[in-house]
């Protein structure tokens, strides 16, 4: 199998296994919002906890998966189970303020850190770039699998399309 | 020139990308990224790369709201079982 597969199916079991903890604790019946919430939700967790805690991006996800959903009970559950599994405290994002950089590459050095999570936290430039080069390629996992899902027909199980 | 570049570069804590790092980084995305596989990595500026990049995580970032959307869809066609059933075993089978 390789390596790619290997991060689809890590994240599959951890997704699989946040899906459950949000079902059983959440109140039916949700409305779309709440449950598109939900959704993205377990579906960030489980990326960043696939790979595991020895990335900034990820302890940076769950931190901040954290704070969106400080007061919500069902996401409290999935983090707590997510946190367990980290062996490095998670880190608190403070936002800067507005950063005006004058070259091209500094500037778009700072939009880089502001997308890969934690980001904004990595002064050196190197760490960076090995950073964001590994959260592509959990991200892309995220989205491949995500949208497999989303061909399954309701009733039959079966994908509605050859995707993938 | 180049080798007087990057050592100023390690000198100051790496306050700029040197361009061994990105000759790195454009190698490593060409097999990631579909638009920096058309060129040459030797005309490839920090810039385009970093811009490319940007590009290529905002897209992602969107496509995973929008799944989410869709699949929040598909839950609330059928509020009973089988919906989700049907994507539990889907991710089982995959």
């Amino acid at each position: 199998m390789s390596s790619y597969n290997m991060v689809k199916q890590e994240f599959i079991k951890k997704w699989i296994t946040t899906l459950h903890i949000l079902d059983c604790s959440v109140e039916h019946p949700l409305n779309v919002t709440e449950r598109k919430n939900a959704i993205k939700l377990s579906s960030d967790i489980a990326m960043a906890a696939a790979r595991s805690s020895s990335t900034v991006w990820s302890r940076a996800l769950i931190s901040r998966s954290g704070n969106k959903t400080a007061n919500k009970p069902m996401a409290r559950r999935v983090l707590k189970k997510a946190r367990n599994r980290m062996k490095n405290r998670c880190l608190t994002l403070r936002r800067n303020g507005n950063f005006t950089a004058k070259s091209g590459v500094r500037r778009r050095t700072e939009l880089l850190k502001r997308l890969v999570p934690g980001g904004e936290l990595i002064e050196n430039k190197d760490y960076l770039i090995r950073e964001t080069l590994d959260y592509i390629v959990y991200l892309r996992a995220q989205v491949d699998v995500m949208r497999t899902v989303a061909a399954v027909d309701s009733v039959t199980g079966n994908l509605t399309n050859d995707n993938n | 020139m180049s080798s007087r570049r990057s050592s100023r570069s390690r000198q100051s804590g790496s306050s700029r990308i040197s361009d061994d790092q990105i000759s790195d980084l454009v190698s490593k995305l060409q097999h990631l990224i579909p638009e920096l596989h058309r060129r040459r990595s030797d005309k490839v500026s920090a810039s385009k790369v970093l811009q490319e990049t940007c590009n290529y995580i905002r897209n992602l970032h969107r496509e995973v709201d929008d799944l989410s959307d869709r699949l929040s869809e598909l839950l609330a066609s059928t509020d009973d079982n089988s919906a989700e059933a049907a994507i539990i075993r889907s991710l089982l089978n995959y």
